[in-house]
């Protein structure tokens, strides 16, 4: 397990240019491993939350295709699948980049890649099979890519029910399943589009470019959204998606995380407009609420607040396990900022990484 | 080697070595590009889809040369090889 102890609060970090792991066991004092893959992108590795063995990578060359690869020592080494999640050939796609990588509570493992598709592990990554209900349907011919790509980038199955999972595509929108992946929903009800003629989407209307998902820790059935055009909140039930974005400087961003333990407690950091990706004023600060979007707070003490025109991409913040809570922000300007008291304070674990494509935490051996 | 035999040589890029474990350069039997990639496959698995695409098509930014000659535009069933020849797979040139 190299120089990584039990109980040591782990970060991996994705970025342009290989895959960095850091790690403490005070969250003080922080040592770093690698980087592997040099030279290659991460769009998104992951340390398997439950166990905190396994650290996953989507490893992606850009001459040679994506590979889903996974180390079982903290990368000394690294393993391959038999073969990675690929598209039938009659489809006439083929999988450019992974953009994200889920385990469940059940043992599976989800991809989600680029050109939009998910496809499944219950094998521990060796083979994969494509959720052909989502990845086939019929409406695919209009899906449209954002400026990242057609790509699918969030993966939430739901804790308690493995027949129910969101998925989230830009520029497609939110979709839902509750029958194990055969059917699917479009969930984009109330979300603004100002690329679009209408402005607004309708429920089941696609074309909504949502950047990011998460679920409230309290009550699953909760799920906030950091879209394009603004921020949103949606419990089961309702017909629509409702906007909580007052108290924030700006309506875009890409990155969310939600409190592992507290309900209503969410982080995201704006960014000033889709035409200029970069933290209001110049100063970088992450924006939390604690009452589930009905009002947000400013934490920016020890982040920089003079000439910071930075840009965090939608994996780049994650908190880890602990308690008092740490939150972790990777910045596509290569830093690495971090807080151990639940975003209240900040310090910079490193600031001269590659760009940071993304951030995940975790504890060696599970929390 | 009994008559008729295509014997060529495949020359293989450093990004591939992992899956090779290290050869550079193979030699093995084969009439067309695309018996090269399944027979590199079969000997080093895994490496057939760094390669080909999902489609079944050489990847975007992979460069296939014959001998001297570029095949990256051809379907691989559709690149006849002869005796002697050499196989180079290479990246092609990113960036400007």
């Amino acid at each position: 397990m190299a120089d990584v102890r039990k109980g040591d609060t782990v970060i991996v970090v994705g970025t342009r240019k290989g895959l960095f792991i850091f790690h403490s066991g005070d969250r003080r004092n922080w040592k770093s491993r690698g980087p592997f893959f040099e030279g290659q992108t991460i769009k998104h590795a992951i340390l398997d939350p439950e166990e905190g063995r396994d650290v996953w990578a989507g490893v992606v060359t850009g001459h040679w295709g994506p590979t889903i690869q996974r180390s079982m020592d903290f990368g000394e080494s690294w393993i391959r699948g038999k073969r990675d999640p690929h598209f039938s050939k009659e489809s006439g796609l083929s999988v450019d980049r992974i953009w994200q990588i889920q385990p469940d509570l059940d043992g599976n493992l989800w991809a989600g890649v680029e050109p939009a598709g998910l496809f499944r592990s219950e094998d521990g990554g060796e083979t994969w099979a494509s959720v052909d209900g989502l990845n086939y349907r019929p409406d695919r011919r209009e899906w449209q890519p954002g400026a990242g790509g057609l790509c699918l980038h969030t993966i939430l199955p739901y804790p308690d029910d493995p027949r129910r999972m969101v998925v989230g595509i830009s520029a497609v929108g939110v979709l839902g399943t509750n029958d194990g992946g055969r059917s699917w929903r479009v969930m984009n009800g109330d979300v603004r589009a100002d690329f679009l003629p209408e402005k607004v989407t309708e429920e089941d209307q696609i074309g909504s470019c949502v950047h990011k998902i998460v679920r409230d820790s309290a009550n699953p059935a909760i799920l906030y959204q950091q879209n394009h055009c603004g921020v949103y909140r949606r419990q089961r039930g309702d017909p629509a998606w409702k906007a909580i974005e007052r108290g924030l400087p700006a309506t875009f961003g890409f990155p969310m995380a939600a409190h592992p333990r507290k309900a209503g407690t969410v982080y995201t950091v704006p960014l000033v407009s889709d035409f200029n990706r970069v933290t209001p004023g110049a100063s970088m600060a992450v924006y939390r609420t604690t009452n589930g979007g009905g009002s947000w707070e400013r934490l920016s003490t020890g982040l920089p607040q003079e000439g910071a025109y930075l840009t965090i991409l939608r994996e780049g913040m994650r908190t880890d396990q602990n308690d008092p809570l740490g939150v972790y922000v990777g910045t596509k300007n290569g830093q690495l900022y971090y807080s151990r008291d639940e975003g209240e304070s900040w310090e910079t674990m490193a600031d001269l990484l590659p760009p940071i494509q993304s951030v995940d935490a975790g504890v060696a051996g599970g929390p | 080697m009994s008559e008729g035999e295509i014997r060529v040589r495949v020359m293989l890029p450093r990004a591939l070595l992992e899956y090779s474990g290290g050869e550079d350069s193979v030699e093995m039997t084969a009439g067309t590009l695309a018996e090269v990639i399944v027979q590199l496959n079969s000997r080093f698995p895994g490496i057939g889809e760094r390669i080909l695409d999902d489609r079944g098509q050489l990847r975007k930014f992979v460069h296939t040369f014959v001998n001297q000659d570029s095949v990256s535009h051809l379907e691989p069933e559709s690149v006849p090889l002869h005796p002697g020849d050499t196989v180079h797979i290479l990246p092609s040139v990113a960036g400007g």
